[in-house]
């Protein structure tokens, strides 16, 4: 097939056209001016820009809330990822057993996929109301708390709150994942283990995580990559607060921007997340990759 | 009935082992599903009921208020939004991204996979920093506050995992039909549209579903690309009412919520199938 586009200029056009300007203009030209603006104190308030060299940079990295908003998002979004993955791998453990009805199950589940976040964020401001809420209601009824936690105060229990529904809301995608996964490995292995001995945890650890382990490390970059960027639950939920408790990297640099007007000082955040996300991606993918290799 | 692999044998239904997993399934079906059901429960509940302690389960009598209040006001028009919004954005990212994607599957050079790396990194750039620049293109533009301008960043947003799903679906179609299509004589227009199109349907349905799920649930494009209230598509409108007026009103917002995902729901239970083989395809085969 290569053959004969290359014979036609016009259906290469055609094909590539769309995608490459769309891409040079709405990813390429941004990124690359959106570094350029961290050196400037851009705003749409002021008329003129003027250049500032790295001050937006030397305040940033001075700045106490910078790095506390980086802590919030490694934390909020390793933990959420953490919970959905192995929620997720263990329920399609439970559905690849070849039991009947389990479709019935997985597609129950998967419908929490698509729940709006905006849904999940009024949803959780209910069911974690501090005086009226369920989850306190329960949790006192069953005795594991001796009274109602006002979920949205304590920094800690605010942003447990955002993990648990970062995690609910990916932990049926973590699943349909890993059961198609699973369903990827031939039988003949696992049986010939079987035959040689190896029970259900042998078989799980020394063949099916091994062999899984790369679809397992990307999808979780990926999804932990999106979730990154997810701002409505923290910006709906608790407005980044208590203080700054469940300010994400995303919900600081959105707010610099978009409320404070700050396009300077918000660039210059995005450019330092995407050097900090170029190193983490790096060093995750070689650890895990060249581990195989070994 | 699928055969399972970490079981070598499927299970009889009466197992000890098989009457645990249920156990499990079923409690954990029950305690992830419970938030919805509470979303739904809470939005037939007067507001009298919400605040009673103990709480009741099922609401003591249907009220219908909150419902009809998810369909009042600025709400019908926060819908409308969404429906146009998503509807374009699905159309237009799904032919742009099916047409790259096409074109790296079947142009197999350095470039075309670098065109592909180039996708796969761009769904970690960092979105206020996209949108700090989209914002002034658009406002010099003149598209501020319009549904361009919400289409537009969701296009960004979700071309990248079109060009990926449609590159995965061709892979799988054989080259060869192409081929000897070409050495008959036909020409690559009537190739694609003739040929290609008709058996890209399921991959273009799973890309275009993908496209309208995201764009219906994205929040911030929505929020800081309009400014005025007719504007809003529905998760940015229904943020700034949970936020300003309704806080306490909670089978309101409940009803609200309820209403914001039923249609998707629909929509979802209806296509997933092959949504499901789409994507998890992807993601095993990359």
């Amino acid at each position: 097939m290569w053959l004969i586009l290359k014979h036609s200029p016009l259906t290469l056009a055609l094909l590539f056209a769309p995608g490459l300007v769309v891409s040079a203009i709405f990813l390429v030209y941004p990124v690359i001016n959106g570094v350029r603006l961290s050196l400037t104190n851009a705003s749409p308030m002021r008329p003129i820009q003027r250049f500032v060299g790295l001050s937006n940079y030397t305040y940033l990295l001075s700045d106490r809330t910078f790095w506390e908003v980086l802590a919030n998002s490694f934390v909020i979004v390793g933990a959420a990822i953490a919970i959905s993955m192995v929620a997720g791998f263990a329920l399609a453990l439970l559905l690849n057993q070849g039991l009947r009805g389990t479709y019935f199950f997985r597609v129950a589940v998967f419908q929490i996929w698509v729940v709006p976040w905006i849904s999940v964020a009024i949803l959780w401001g209910w069911v974690f109301n501090a005086d009226y809420g369920i989850v306190n209601y329960v949790m006192v009824r069953i005795g594991l708390i001796g009274h109602n936690l006002n979920w949205f105060a304590d920094p800690y229990l605010a942003r447990l709150v955002i993990i648990l529904g970062f995690a609910w809301r990916m932990i049926p995608f973590m699943m349909v994942v890993s059961l198609a996964a699973l369903q990827s490995i031939s039988k003949e292995i696992l049986d010939a283990a079987a035959v040689d001995g190896a029970g259900p945890w042998e078989r799980l650890r020394d063949i099916v995580l091994p062999l899984l382990r790369n679809i397992l490390v990307v999808m979780g970059l990926l999804q932990g990559v999106k979730l990154f960027q997810e701002i409505t639950l923290p910006w709906v939920l608790t407005q980044g607060g208590p203080v700054n408790a469940t300010t994400t990297l995303s919900l600081y640099a959105y707010k610099l921007a978009f409320q404070r007007w700050d396009f300077g000082l918000a660039s210059t955040v995005g450019t330092l997340w995407l050097c900090i996300l170029l190193v983490f991606a790096l060093a995750y993918l070689r650890f895990f990759v060249s581990a195989r290799n070994d | 009935m699928t055969s399972g692999s970490s079981a070598s044998v499927p299970l009889p239904r009466l197992h000890p082992r098989a009457v645990a997993s249920y156990v499990v399934i079923v409690v954990s079906l029950v305690l992830l599903l419970l938030p919805v059901l509470w979303m739904v429960l809470t939005a037939f509940k007067t507001t009298d009921e919400v605040f009673r302690v103990p709480p009741t389960i099922w609401p003591s009598e249907a009220n219908w208020k909150p419902i009809a209040y998810a369909f009042s006001g600025s709400l019908p028009r926060f819908f409308l939004n969404s429906i146009i919004i998503a509807a374009c954005t699905a159309v237009v990212t799904t032919v742009v991204g099916a047409l790259t994607g096409y074109g790296i599957s079947r142009a197999r050079h350095w470039s075309t996979s670098a065109l592909l790396m180039f996708f796969l990194a761009s769904m970690a750039f960092p979105l206020p920093l996209l949108m700090i620049s989209i914002y002034y293109l658009l406002s010099v533009l003149q598209l501020l506050n319009t549904y361009a301008a919400v289409i537009i960043g969701h296009m960004l947003l979700t071309l990248p995992i079109v060009v990926w799903l449609t590159k995965g679906f061709i892979d799988d179609l054989p080259v060869e039909v192409e081929q000897s299509a070409y050495i008959d004589g036909a020409g690559p227009l009537r190739i694609l549209f003739d040929m290609v199109l008709p058996m890209m349907r399921p991959g273009l349905a799973a890309a275009g579903l993908y496209v309208f799920v995201t764009s219906w649930n994205e929040f911030v494009f929505g929020l800081s690309f309009t400014s005025s209230t007719e504007m809003r598509p529905l998760p940015a409108g229904i943020s700034l009412l949970f936020l300003q007026e309704f806080q306490y009103q909670w089978p309101e917002m409940m009803a609200v919520a309820t209403v914001a995902t039923l249609p998707i729901l629909l929509l979802f239970l209806a296509f997933q199938n092959q949504f499901v083989e789409g994507v998890t395809a992807g993601a095993v085969k990359h």
